[in-house]
């Protein structure tokens, strides 16, 4: 619902992401604020900040596949792991440029996506859920049992810093940079797609794929669409990631961080992008707070033991999860949506 | 009354003059940050305490008696890493603000994080685990004070080849991992290299590559008892440590088993009926054995626990903490020896590291022997020893120090 007075004239303004002036002036000072934290902000902020925006990559691509097209996608963690070693692969052995490196990373992830998305057609719900935990058992299973010279078995492959334009990524701004570039593309993309046919097709299969298909959209290529985009953009961010790390090995991609970005979609909203952004930026942080506050607690409060300060923070982190999705189990877009039109209604009620 | 003014005046200057020695001397003590990476809330919460207490209790030793000498302090500034790379790579900036001279690692998630960078943000780290074959590469600034768990392993099993078989054979052995863990499933690639290396010695009947947390394992245990093992080798987790303990009991079997410091015979025997039923089995490791021996290690836990404010029992995990901790403040001790105390750098410690051989001496009893870093490889090369624990009559105590570990090719 657009703000009291703002109307349009042509279809190309009434499609627009940036409904109004004001929103655009807020977007361009957040940007800017963002572009320019390296300068402002702290080292532990810019590596606080990429970390942040690469995971946002990820679960917006487990947004479009599980929020937009309603297929439950545990195997995240497992397509940004293909997506880091083919990274990695392109910058050890073609000492190519990052952006390329990551494209080829995600291609490959979208390749290992796209089969779990095929399984999709004949299964839904919680069996889908198991069969995308297979993507994470199969991840694993081959990276440790392939020929060590092919992908490093269990210690995995170490890269020198790859370039961008002849920019050498060797300081956690050029990564933040770079992070904040890949992140703005990618969800730009994402509101791009989700607004599309692509994005309505997801929809209506999500919402209920047996109508869907009479109405003449491909359940199963949608489906496996879904998983396409989702893994390619899990791909994506996992090459950052191993460009950010310059090493890559199994263990970095777990079911837990999977399972991690469920948690940041449901905090977020499911169906929303900003929901999958807003969700991300609030656990992140979350997180990143009860382990800085953990620190200073121990120096604070010595007689306290290391183990119980420590035990504490991670209690209150998952309290305070528990208490959102107990008050607000749509997600904080839900509620924001809601505030947002009862303050453009104002005073009436509807 | 003069002379009583007198010497009162008298002890009072000796009194200002002690007092302002002591304040001196603290006061020139050059404070140098050691980030200790820790897992309270992971996988390894359970058994953090006691590796964290392991650090303090010899920093505060070694700060009390050697460091007030040397000009230095060391303050351990702990960190929850959730055993969590992403956490280590994006706290790690803060903990670089702290200016760290040189710190403490859990494993390999923080070195998934932090290797590559390590050698430009120039802080050195100590790793408490045994070394692993995908960590034996040059110029590497994580270094363990243990050699590799094969180098381990193979230490044990040649001595075991050579004292306990009756004639001279290859020993058949088989081996319990799991693909779960990048180490554990390098552990079970690199015995298969080394008995396939020695044939007229060893005989590896399998690898069995289980769960990490398996609920059963008498099926493959029998397997590999029919294929006619002598001896179980475990090397991977408490869980699994517990699961072939209890398979053996359940088919009625007495093979021997040799445990790891992590999955110590001592852990085990809790979730198995007490230390006897742990008779007959071994502890093998290039650290110490924390039985029931009256040992330099126990006496020097027993002065930690006394002075130091130690107050974790004595455990195998407790004596990582300690050991780990030895090796930091002896190269910290070498630096400060050879550079001044107030010179520190992280650079200059890496240089200690790898240029100084660490004679076993130092390290009250918690090192297999000698240690000597390298730039070829980041754990000690030249002379690793290996303890060998073993359980009689509900006791662990240590029936062959300081044994050879074998010379190994990459894997």
């Amino acid at each position: 619902m657009d703000p009291s007075g703002i109307f349009f004239t042509n279809y190309a303004s009434d499609r627009s992401l940036i409904r109004s002036r004001p929103q655009g002036l807020v977007l361009i000072v957040f940007l800017a604020c963002l572009v320019t934290l390296p300068w402002w902000g702290g080292d532990r902020l810019i590596s606080i900040g990429y970390a942040m925006f690469i995971t946002c990559i990820a679960v917006v691509g487990l947004q479009i596949c599980t929020g937009y097209a309603g297929q439950i996608n545990l195997g995240q963690s497992a397509f940004m792991g293909v997506g880091a070693y083919g990274t990695v692969l392109m910058l050890h052995h073609f000492h190519c440029d990052a952006i390329l490196a990551m494209v080829v990373g995600g291609i490959s992830a979208a390749i290992f996506g796209v089969m779990f998305g095929i399984t999709a057609a004949r299964i839904k719900g919680f069996y889908l859920a198991l069969t995308t935990i297979a993507a994470q058992a199969i991840f694993h299973f081959l990276i440790l049992n392939l020929p060590g010279a092919w992908l490093g078995g269990a210690g995995g492959v170490h890269v020198e810093s790859a370039q961008v334009l002849g920019i050498a990524l060797d300081q956690d701004r050029t990564i933040y940079w770079l992070s904040l570039v890949v992140l703005t593309v990618m969800v730009t993309g994402a509101f791009g797609l989700v607004r599309s046919r692509h994005g309505r097709a997801f929809e209506a299969v999500r919402d209920d794929d047996v109508a869907a298909g009479m109405m003449g959209i491909p359940v199963v290529a949608t489906k496996a669409r879904a998983f396409l985009v989702s893994s390619f953009y899990a791909g994506v961010a996992g090459g950052l990631w191993a460009i950010a790390l310059r090493h890559v090995s199994v263990e970095q991609f777990t079911l837990f961080n999977a399972i991690w970005m469920i948690a940041m979609l449901i905090v977020g909203g499911l169906g929303s992008i900003v929901g999958a952004l807003v969700g991300t930026v609030l656990i992140q942080f979350a997180r990143e707070g009860v382990t800085t506050l953990g620190p200073h607690l121990i120096e604070w409060l010595p007689g306290v033991g290391q183990d119980f300060l420590f035990a504490s923070m991670n209690v209150l982190l998952g309290a305070l999860i528990v208490f959102f999705l107990l008050f607000e189990p749509k997600g904080i877009m839900y509620r924001v949506e809601i505030t947002k039109r009862a303050y453009r209604l104002w005073p009436f009620p509807y | 009354m003069q002379m009583t003014m007198k010497s009162w005046l008298s002890k009072s200057a000796v009194t200002l003059a002690l007092c302002a020695s002591t304040f001196g001397s603290a006061f020139a003590q050059t404070v140098y940050n050691i980030p200790s990476l820790s897992d309270f809330s992971g996988p390894f919460a359970s058994i953090m305490p006691a590796f964290s207490e392991g650090r303090q209790s010899v920093l505060n030793w070694w700060n009390a008696e050697v460091g007030a000498k040397l000009g230095v302090k060391l303050e351990l500034k702990p960190y929850d890493t959730r055993y969590d790379t992403a956490q280590t790579a994006s706290l790690w900036p803060a903990v670089l603000a702290t200016k760290p001279l040189i710190g403490f690692m859990l494993g390999g998630p923080d070195t998934a994080a932090l290797q590559q960078r390590l050698p430009g943000d120039k802080v050195p780290m100590i790793l408490g685990s045994a070394a692993n074959g995908f960590g034996w590469r040059p110029n590497q600034w994580v270094f363990s004070m243990r050699p590799t768990f094969i180098h381990e392993i193979g230490g044990f099993l040649e001595w075991f080849q050579k004292n306990k078989l009756t004639e001279n054979r290859p020993l058949k052995f088989a081996v319990f991992t799991t693909e779960a863990s990048p180490t554990y499933a390098d552990i079970g690639k690199g015995l298969v290299a080394y008995a396939k290396a020695r044939p007229e010695k060893m005989q590896l009947i399998e690898v069995v590559y289980a769960e990490l947390q398996p609920a059963d394992l008498t099926l493959q245990l029998r397997r590999v008892l029919n294929a006619g093992a002598e001896l179980i080798v475990m090397p991977s987790s408490l869980q699994q440590a517990v699961a072939v303990k209890r398979a053996m009991q359940a088919l009625g079997k007495n093979v021997p088993i040799v445990y790891n410091m992590h999955n110590a015979p001592s852990t085990v025997q809790r979730m198995v009926g007490g230390m006897d039923a742990m008779n007959g089995d071994y502890e093998a490791h290039a650290a110490v054995i924390a039985g029931s021996d009256d040992s330099e290690a126990k006496r020097f836990y027993d002065m930690l626990a006394t002075k130091y404010g130690m107050k974790q029992p004595w455990n195998s995990f407790t004596a990582i903490g300690i050991g780990q901790a030895m090796v930091l403040v002896r190269a910290v001790e070498a630096a400060a020896r050879k550079y001044g105390g107030d010179k520190l750098t992280g650079e200059l410690m890496y240089k200690t590291l790898v240029d100084v051989t660490y004679p076993a001496n130092q390290f009250n009893g918690y090192s297999g022997g000698e240690i000597d870093f390298s730039v070829e490889a980041p754990f000690p090369t030249k002379d690793p020893r290996v303890n060998i624990g073993f359980v009689q009559n509900g006791k662990l105590t240590t029936i062959a120090p300081a044994v050879p570990a074998p010379k190994l090719e990459k894997w």
